[in-house]
């Protein structure tokens, strides 16, 4: 059986609660969160799209800062280790991905003709 | 910098940077679909509807590319910060493009699926054991989604929210995407693509992005750490100083500090700027204030805070004098904490 329709299903279901916490979160908890926030209201458009898909974090978040449970120099620790690894990860992968997908290429028979497929036949 | 949020912060440097962006991408396309429509090497004829999406996937392509490029330039040569100046502008353009590519694929492809494109796409194809043949659609759908949440969480807004650390974590997906991106341009059109343009765009680009990556990365590993003498960490000896400009120092724990000296006194304030910890050492002092090279947040060097109305503040640390160098206490005040600034007075015990 193919796992496309329970997929599409799963994104729906996600976009549909992530549709819940935008509300939630825009209409309420980021006046509370954040002083920038405070009056703007046209910018809140443009963050839908990113709390549809990435409302975990959201709550998450919103949580931390509302316990202010967060430690205060973690904002200031930039991630520069990680940094050099997701370089060199990217680079393997590109060079095994280029040298197994050439290596893979077949050639187009050139001998043989088209052939037009009639309908019926 | 940021008081109150507003949808786009656009100035004139940023004008002026997208409509370049702007022109070159019109550029691109039109080159590609009017003046050399065979620099695809087409094999066999095809119809506009591909050629539009072939124009824009290889568009998208090269912009990732780009994009990839100057980060590891910047820090390679400073002369190249210019460009990050505003290249999450540059991100959401390549993601509308990709997106573009996308639907015209989804409008031809599956356009008379007697299910849904997307569940068509899905499911057309799903050979993934093999590499010949593989499913490549899969690998541009996942750097379609990287994109999207990219572009959807590049307002300042989320730089501010889920703290600049986890912001670029997320957006290492960009890596992830772009080898995605490469699979699926290697393993879809270059299997039956032999020209020399398309193969040396995509290959060459994707060598370029690899290459400056790494030449980066050796670079930056090599950095010499503070030599720690009693807790306090040895910066520099006093006559490295300069007045107006910084010297940074790596703590024990992997936290970089940028010592500045102004008017003959010494501050020092967390080297990570509070937008997306950009090098602040790496700025200059003009009225007290450093500019930090990335996008211009500015910082009173003295206390770490952003001058009002702006509300940016960063780490500030206790600084000495002592036998002719210069030492920070690697114990971080709170972001916006005042410290008298240390004179330096050349040689001092
Ligand atoms: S990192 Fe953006 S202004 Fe400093």
């Amino acid at each position: 059986m193919s796992i496309a329709p329970s997929l599409i299903f799963f994104l729906q279901v996600w976009g549909g609660v992530g549709a819940g916490v935008a509300l939630l979160f825009l209409a309420w908890g980021i006046d509370r969160i954040d002083e920038d926030a405070r009056g703007a209201y046209v910018f809140r458009v443009l963050i839908i799209p990113g709390i549809l898909l990435i409302w975990p974090l959201v709550l998450w978040r919103w949580w931390q800062l509302e316990a202010q449970s967060g430690r205060w120099l973690a904002r200031y620790q930039p991630v520069r280790r990680a940094h050099g690894l997701a370089a060199l990860a990217m680079s393997v992968a590109i060079a095994l991905i280029v040298f197994f997908g050439l290596s893979a290429r077949q050639d187009w028979p050139a001998d043989i003709a088209p052939v037009r497929v009639e309908t019926g036949s | 910098m940021s008081v109150k949020y507003i949808p786009v912060q656009w100035n004139p440097n940023k004008w002026y940077y997208d409509g370049i962006m702007l022109v070159g991408v019109a550029a691109f396309l039109w080159v590609f679909l009017y003046i050399t429509p065979d620099a695809l090497g087409h094999e066999r004829p095809i119809n506009p509807q591909i050629h539009n999406a072939r124009a824009f996937g290889a568009c998208a392509f090269t912009m990732l590319t780009v994009i990839l490029c100057i980060g590891p330039l910047a820090r390679l040569d400073h002369r190249f910060l210019p460009l990050l100046y505003n290249r999450r502008h540059f991100g959401v353009m390549t993601a509308f493009v990709a997106a573009t590519h996308a639907g015209y694929i989804l409008d031809w492809y599956f356009a008379f699926s007697s299910r849904s494109p997307v569940q068509g796409l899905l499911e057309a194809n799903t050979s993934y054991g093999q590499i010949a043949g593989f499913p490549f659609e899969i690998l541009g759908v996942f750097a379609l989604i990287c994109l999207t949440l990219l572009a959807a969480t590049s307002h300042d807004f989320w730089l501010k929210f889920l703290t600049p650390p986890v912001w670029k974590r997320l957006h290492y997906l960009i890596y992830a995407a772009y080898a995605a991106v490469v699979g699926h341009v290697v393993l879809g059109i270059l299997q039956d693509d032999r020209g020399i343009g398309v193969n040396l765009l995509f290959i060459g680009g994707a060598a370029l992005v690899c290459v400056l990556h790494l030449a980066a990365w050796w670079q930056g590993r090599a950095e010499p750490m503070g030599i720690a003498a009693t807790g306090w960490v040895q910066v520099a000896p006093v006559d490295a100083f300069r007045e107006g400009f910084a010297k940074i120092t790596k703590l024990p724990d992997g936290d970089r500090v940028a010592v500045f000296l102004h008017e003959g006194q010494l501050s020092a304030i967390a080297n990570a700027c509070a937008h997306q910890n950009g090098p602040l050492g790496e700025g200059k002092i003009v009225d007290c204030l450093v500019t930090c090279p990335w996008h211009g947040f500015q910082y009173d060097v003295r206390n770490g805070q952003s001058p009002a109305p702006f509300t940016e503040k960063v780490p500030t640390y206790l600084v000495k004098v002592e036998g002719g160098a210069v030492f920070v206490n690697p114990a971080a005040n709170p972001p916006g904490t005042a410290v008298a600034p240390v004179p330096l007075e050349k040689g001092a015990t």
